[in-house]
């Protein structure tokens, strides 16, 4: 499209066939805006066919490597723009990208779009499975992308729960675990990689994700790669990565508001009722966070700030929480930039455990009553961005992970750890069909703690992948990661961990997938070097402890059996190695106690369904998937500990106007084994399958101009009792009604 | 197109209704309850009473272990002639149904709560029918409070000691 006349508006309605079917149609108003300088600009809106603003829409300009975002009043703004010919492309998950030519001269251009939404979505961009840009159809890997809107229509506080509704993923309390790969091991160690914008983080004592630091209303997305990542994320990575991407930082100021409030049913039962009569059953919740975005010459940031007082629907479940974020860009010019993060958490909790027993299930032993924990996290991160040319660009992450925790129990645990890790990546393309990814990364953390002593640790690792593209058309990524780790007494060990994934389009409607990769996870601080006593079992360090290993294997296809129906299946094979596990030992004076030991030799197969149904196009949406898992000890021939053999997920989204609502539900089957901890919990054995169902229902007012969005969520409507953790109820209904607010 | 979104959340509500009820629920308790009686004088260096319950009786030091430990109370005050308990109060491991061949008040000189069978010293044993030939065994059924599940500590008579002792 060319703009040819100057401050003339054009109404430009094009229409095209999408697999010769169906058809589409974009309105675009296009203004051209004279100028005297020798750049301009290119700014819009971008909305749905509702009229609804979309935000997180990807605008780039093809093949400048320069682009935005839009915000969430659909906005958007590409700075500095030489005159010229260029082709402009909208990305949106969900939506249909939408692509088209500009030429350019000495005006400023005003694009409104409007995304027509894809009937089903399989060629989302995400950067995760190869540290670069890459369609999700040309993956090797089973991947899933949460995209934002998804966390402010469930009113997500917390990123744990955004993911209990991704295909193939289960929580047990904080813990992680992607197609069976972990269980619960009070929060030391994780089999699932979590990184910030691509920066890993966890702690440098126990190994955990801190779900509550992330700033959820700054996400812009979540990947997730299911499946042994390590040849490109080394240690942790064994059983897949969740990648937080955030979102960009707005051109013009931008202000964001969003206030929720609500409660908690009281129980159904009268024993279990603890709080009280009349309103006191009813234990009430609120948020707030305001977001301020700006960009100010060279310079742009995002200041968020978040304040969550939950009172708990479990006596001792309240806590207080203050989140803080930070994002500053430097733009040093159009290829070069170093952006610089802050994430910090202060919280005051309650310190509940587990239950007494399943008659006073929402209520602590009386030993741990009035207990609290008090931690404060900070995580300051750096990324330098260089792109030398077209053909060769250089990342640089850099962060710095502090964690401060103690608890009142008898022992005063008390935790205090640094984390520092450094990366250098680069990404080479060798021709249009071939990118290769290398990097080198060093990790270095000391501890200084009454339980975990203090240890250090370090680590090196160096990768390379290779990512070819051939015309028949199939995509080749071969790549091998080398890892070296020294902890403290431990024995130094290395691993190598290779990876080769192929993807076949077959035709048009099927694409074939399958990956060989192996992962590795050294043992946290905490598993090798625990020392302590609690309630009267004593935990012993394992100086013998080694690192478990997987080899993985997945095949995968795709099927786009109608333009609104995708079906994707897999089937997996996860074979692990010195699994890292708690266990109960007695030493030779009669003495029993805990450690964590490398004691199993497990495996973990299955397959997975994952159907996207679009019912109606741009009102009526519905997804089905179903994971059976077959997880064993070999040793034991039992099925692994915490992991459920069915998981199915339904969850379906409905548009009317400026109105929608929204229902997920999920299904998982009572898992059939659980830790030897069971013994020292009454009742601590109690447990069922899992059924919760939640509706949503909102309102967006951008249908009157006015800049504001209105949610209201029940969760567990039915109130149905259960546990993901032995002795812990999951939450009982409840009721919110959040706002957002944007100017 | 209302109707397939209607028949789908019909779906989940009849998949829902055939798989559950409302979930966990409370329980009748399990457990066992009774008296615990001191005669004489207790030692003046005990820092720790509990009541204990093993799954099998010790015949050697290795069976005083924690796979073989099914139940520890918390603490019995120190000085008292009489203590009523229920193991559905807290404790430090609580027990479940099946049957225990070995039931204890223990004591120890340490000041914190120990493992190691020559820290413990046996003040009492449960002996079921007023037969002291050998320990009583508990049988607990699910659902079910034993009651009457009663002990006598005579610090002038001692019980035979388990093997592992000072």
């Amino acid at each position: 499209m060319k703009i040819n006349s100057l401050n003339s508006v054009l109404k430009v309605p094009i229409t095209f066939k999408v697999s010769g079917t169906l058809s589409y149609i974009f309105f675009i108003l296009i203004f051209s805006v004279n100028v005297f300088s020798q750049t301009c600009n290119i700014s819009g809106v971008v909305k749905d066919s509702l009229g609804n603003p979309l935000e997180g829409v990807n605008i780039i300009l093809i093949g400048e490597d320069i682009g935005a975002a839009s915000n969430i009043e659909g906005k958007f703004i590409i700075n500095n723009i030489k005159p010229g010919n260029y082709e402009i492309e909208f990305t949106s998950l969900g939506y249909q990208t939408y692509r088209t030519r500009l030429q350019i001269e000495n005006k400023s251009v005003i694009i409104n779009v409007v995304l027509k939404e894809k009937p089903v979505e399989t060629k989302q961009i995400i950067v995760t499975a190869g540290k670069h840009e890459q369609n999700i159809s040309d993956l090797p890997v089973s991947a899933e992308v949460i995209p934002s809107k998804d966390l402010a229509e469930r009113n997500i506080s917390n990123l744990r729960y955004a993911l209990e509704y991704a295909p193939g993923v289960n929580m047990v309390e904080d813990q992680v675990s992607i197609r069976g790969s972990s269980g619960y091991s009070r929060g030391a160690g994780t089999r699932v990689l979590l990184a910030l914008d691509g920066i890993p983080f966890y702690t440098g004592d126990t190994g955990e994700i801190i779900w509550e630091i992330i700033p959820v209303t700054e996400v812009q997305r979540v990947e997730i790669i299911k499946g042994a990542a390590s040849s490109l994320y080394g240690s942790s990575a064994i059983g897949g990565v969740i990648n937080v991407i955030t979102k960009d930082i707005t051109k013009k100021p931008f202000t964001y508001i969003k206030g929720y409030a609500g409660s908690y049913d009281r129980p159904s039962y009268d024993e279990w009722n603890w709080a009280g009569k009349g309103l006191h059953a009813y234990r009430p919740f609120n948020g707030l966070t305001v977001s301020h975005s700006n960009t100010l010459g060279n310079f742009g940031f995002t200041l968020a700030l978040t304040r969550i007082e939950d009172s708990g629907y479990k006596q001792s479940g309240f806590f207080k929480r203050y989140v803080g974020y930070f994002k500053g860009i430097y733009k040093f010019s159009s290829l070069s930039n170093l952006t610089f993060f802050a994430n910090t958490i202060n919280q005051r909790s309650g310190n509940f455990i587990y239950w007494k027993d399943i008659n006073h299930a929402l209520v602590p032993p009386d030993a741990d009553q009035g207990q609290r924990t008090m931690s404060n996290r900070y995580m300051f991160g750096l990324i330098y961005k260089n792109i030398f040319s077209d053909n060769f660009s250089i990342n640089i992450r850099s962060s710095y992970y502090k964690t401060n925790w103690s608890d009142e129990t008898t022992s005063h645990n008390n935790s205090t750890t640094s984390l520092y890790r450094t990366e250098i990546q680069t990404n080479n393309k060798i021709s249009d069909n071939f990118i290769l990814t290398s990097g080198v990364e060093g990790t270095a953390s000391n501890v200084n703690s009454n339980i975990f002593g203090k240890p250090t640790a370090n680590g090196f690792g160096a990768y390379t992948q290779a990512d070819f593209k051939f015309d028949f058309p199939l995509s080749v990524t071969a790549g091998v990661r080398y890892d070296i780790d020294k902890i403290k007494t431990l024995e130094i060990f290395d691993a190598v961990s290779p990876k080769f994934g192929l993807n076949y389009k077959l035709s048009d409607k099927i694409i074939l997938r399958s990956s060989l990769g192996t992962g590795f996870r050294a043992p946290s601080l905490a598993e090798a070097f625990t020392s302590t006593t609690a309630s009267g079992i004593i935990v012993r360090p394992n100086p013998d402890i080694k690192p478990e290993h997987n080899f993985t294997f997945e095949f995968g296809i795709n099927y786009q059996a109608l333009s609104n129906l995708n079906i994707d299946a897999a089937a997996f094979n996860n074979e692990y190695y010195d699994f890292i596990e708690p266990e109960l030992l007695v030493d030779e004076t009669g003495t029993s106690f805990g450690r964590f030991d490398n004691i199993s030799r497990a495996r973990i197969q299955g397959f997975e369904l994952d159907t996207k149904y679009n019912f109606i196009p741009d009102k009526l949406n519905l997804s089905l998937s179903y994971t059976y898992l077959w997880t064993r000890d070999l040793n034991t021939n039992k099925a692994l500990k915490y992991r459920p053999r069915h998981m199915f997920y339904v969850n379906m989204d409905y548009k009317i106007s400026a109105f929608e609502f929204g229902s997920d539900f999920r299904f998982l089957s009572r898992v059939e084994e659980i830790d030897d901890l069971s013994r020292f919990i009454i009742d601590g054995k109690e447990r069922v399958a899992i059924y919760v169902w939640d509706l949503r229902a909102g309102y967006n007012f951008m249908t009157f101009n006015i800049p504001g969005r209105l949610f209201i969520n029940v969760n567990n409507v039915l109130n149905y009792y259960y546990v993901e953790l032995i002795g812990n109820i999951s939450p009982v209904r409840n009721v919110s009604l959040s706002m957002e607010l944007f100017f | 197109m209302l109707k397939k979104l209607l028949a789908a959340n019909l779906i989940i509500l009849l998949f829902y209704i055939y798989g559950c009820n409302k979930g966990l629920s409370p329980v009748s308790e399990t457990g066992f309850s009774g008296t615990i009686t001191f005669v004489g004088n207790w030692p003046q260096d005990i820092t720790r009473t509990h009541l204990v319950v093993f799954q099998n009786e010790l015949k050697s030091p290795v069976d005083f272990s924690l796979l073989n430990l099914k139940y520890i109370s918390l603490e019995i005050p120190y000085g008292v002639k009489s203590f009523k308990f229920s193991s559905t109060d807290s404790s430090y491991i609580p027990i479940g149904a099946g049957t225990y061949e070995y039931v204890a008040v223990v004591q120890s000189t340490t000041p914190d709560l120990s493992l190691v069978r020559s820290d413990w010293f046996v003040a009492g044993v449960y002996y079921s029918n007023g037969d002291t030939s050998k320990p009583g065994v508990l049988e607990i059924p699910e659902n079910t409070l034993v009651q009457n599940i009663n002990i006598v500590c005579d610090f002038n008579n001692p019980p035979p000691q388990p093997p592992g002792g000072k």
